[in-house]
């Protein structure tokens, strides 16, 4: 039997997977998937959490409406965060955060 | 009276009206789009005299998520009065702008329209954000708010500073959402609600999971004030605000420092509010307080040591992030007069006032000596007394002198917390306050004691003066008589 818990450990191994990814990896790229990596471990958890959570034998829909408004941010922010990383690219030829350093007080 | 959700409505629709019209102005010279968007926003902003919340009996669904209080009106007045002078600076940074768009002697104004009417989405955003009260219309609102701001701060993309300002915003600002949208999920976890008021309500039925695990309620609280610590620029989230100020331009600077902290503590006190008078709030108080003094302390030394003023103004943000989650930490203990809502809004009111003087000069000294640094300042008294003057008093104001906004903030925070009893805050403020009197002066003495290089002047149009006067006036009035705000929030 699959129980909430269940869920929530994988949502926040997810998470964790995800901070670690921003925190250890280099590369722009891949920096910024493992940003969307730490929505999608909310998402997952909101599903759960709206489907243990029953109201009136229903899940709680609330949260599952959430989990739509996550993912359409999500993918504004990669448009503009995408063209972003391009600009840069073109303007340095680099992606690596190692190189981004030409502001230092 | 009209519904108070059409001034966003409305907000939105001229951003879009500006957005269309933008193809098709003269190439010469988009500065009429930002004026129109200037009076657009005037008239939206005397509406605001003229809404209302819902009537008796109305339950339209909007009213669910959509607050109408005085907190939600202030601070609506607040997003338009900071959008207006944010589009009078970008006319006149345009020159700035220009030179790093690549623009053609033919053509100057090419590529520039849209930094005219992208802040009116900031705009609108700030604006629900001001009344949102559902989780899922604050996590939309802080979003559209961020997202045009990755716009906006990376906007020279033809200056290196800026597009590196961008790509570390970008980063830190999708790491802060992922950070908030977390704990919200887990706040609706724990309570099965996405409403405030009903969160609020369910936290007095000992039946509900947030009084039965108290410990994942302090997870989910924990996760968001990390989220709210990078919008407001707090202690330890507050490492991407030199950077980015110093990279972004002038006037994008202006309204991330002034209309993305005020969002930011908009929301938190919406959220954190019901959770002061509660079996949490001993903890939450202190991790709140914990980060307050930290703000405080490393805000005020470190802008000691800077020579650019943008950084400067960027160390000088953090700092008074602290002394306003010094007033939010309150919250649950003070048992003055006036309430904590009242002080956050005088607080940001005259925070608003002399960080838009401070870097409206900014703007000017930029676009025509073509510095950001400290030495650029020197002698600016003999090139303009005006800006001088105007500086000056802006100064004084962060700094806490008698008479200004910035003291009799700084003053009703002093105050709760001495009620509060929470004396080694107050110790570590007092310190930075000391340590801001040092590094605010020194722009001063840069001003009026040091001698110009050069005797090359600085020309201010009509429009930045009007808007100068005003802020300057606004500072001088809040110092002298702050009851009005006070009263709009008494209970």
């Amino acid at each position: 039997m699959i129980t909430l818990n269940h869920y929530l450990f994988v949502s926040g191994l997810l998470f964790a997977l995800g901070l670690s990814g921003v925190i250890l990896r280099r590369s722009l790229i891949v920096i910024f998937m493992s940003l969307e990596m730490m929505l999608s471990a909310a998402n997952l958890s909101l599903v759960a959490f709206s489907r243990f959570h029953l109201v009136d034998g229903l899940p709680n829909y609330n949260g599952q409406a959430l989990v739509f408004f996550i993912i359409t941010v999500a993918a504004a922010e990669v448009a503009v965060g995408l063209a972003i990383i391009v600009a840069l690219f073109r303007a340095r030829q680099t992606t690596s955060v190692d190189d981004i350093t030409s502001m230092k007080y | 009276m009209m519904p108070a959700y059409y001034l966003e409505a409305a907000v939105v629709i001229l951003g879009l009206v500006l957005m269309v019209m933008e193809a098709f102005v003269e190439k010469a010279d988009k500065s009429l789009i930002a004026k129109m968007g200037i009076v657009g926003l005037l008239v939206v902003l005397v509406s605001l005299f003229f809404v209302s919340g819902p009537a008796e009996g109305d339950d339209a669904p909007i009213w669910s998520f959509y607050a109408v209080d005085p907190m939600a009106l202030f601070y609506k007045g607040f997003a338009l009065v900071t959008t207006i002078l944010v589009l009078i600076m970008s006319l006149d940074y345009r020159s700035v702008l220009q030179h790093y768009m690549g623009a053609d002697q033919e053509k100057p104004g090419a590529g520039i329209g849209e930094f005219h009417y992208l802040p009116l989405f900031t705009c609108a955003g700030l604006m629900w954000m001001a009344s949102a009260k559902d989780i899922v219309s604050i996590f939309v609102a802080l979003e559209l708010v961020t997202i045009s701001f990755y716009v906006l701060v990376a906007f020279m993309r033809r200056n290196v500073g800026s597009l590196e300002a961008g790509v570390k915003y970008l980063i830190l600002g999708a790491l802060s959402t992922g950070f908030f949208v977390y704990g919200l999920t887990w706040l609706f976890g724990l309570s099965g609600e996405t409403e405030l008021s009903k969160i609020a309500a369910a936290l007095g039925n000992d039946d509900s999971a947030m009084v039965r695990y108290p410990k994942a309620l302090l997870f989910s609280l924990a996760m968001i004030l990390v989220g709210l610590g990078f919008k407001i620029a707090a202690v330890p989230f507050q490492i991407w605000v030199p950077d980015v100020y110093q990279g972004a331009p002038t006037p994008i600077t202006a309204f991330l420092s002034v209309g993305s902290k005020a969002a930011g503590f908009v929301v938190g006190y919406r959220i954190m509010e019901p959770f002061f008078a509660n079996h949490v709030a001993p903890q939450l108080v202190t991790l709140i307080l914990a980060i307050s003094g930290a703000t405080i302390l490393l805000g005020n030394l470190a802008a000691v040591a800077q020579e650019n003023f943008k950084r400067l103004l960027a160390y000088s943000s953090i700092s008074h992030a602290g002394f306003l989650l010094l007033a939010l930490g309150c919250s649950s203990s003070t048992t003055s007069p006036v309430n904590v809502e009242g002080v956050m809004a005088l607080y940001l009111g005259g925070y608003l006032a002399m960080t838009l003087v401070a870097f409206h000069v900014m703007c000017l000294v930029r676009a025509q000596l073509g510095s950001e640094d400290l030495s650029a300042y020197k002698g600016l008294s003999k090139r303009s007394p005006f800006l001088a003057g105007v500086l000056l008093v802006a100064m004084i104001s962060l700094a806490g002198v008698p008479f200004t906004a910035g003291f009799i903030g700084k003053m009703y925070v002093f105050l709760m917390a001495l009620q509060s009893r929470y004396f080694v805050i107050i110790a570590l403020a007092v310190v930075g306050v000391g340590a801001g009197f040092y590094y605010y002066l020194k722009v001063v003495r840069a001003m009026y004691w040091d001698d110009a290089a050069d005797d090359q002047s600085v020309q201010i149009s009509t429009l930045s003066k009007v808007a100068m006067l005003t802020m300057v006036a606004l500072i001088v009035i809040l110092g002298i008589y702050p009851t009005p705000i006070l009263n709009l929030f008494a209970a």
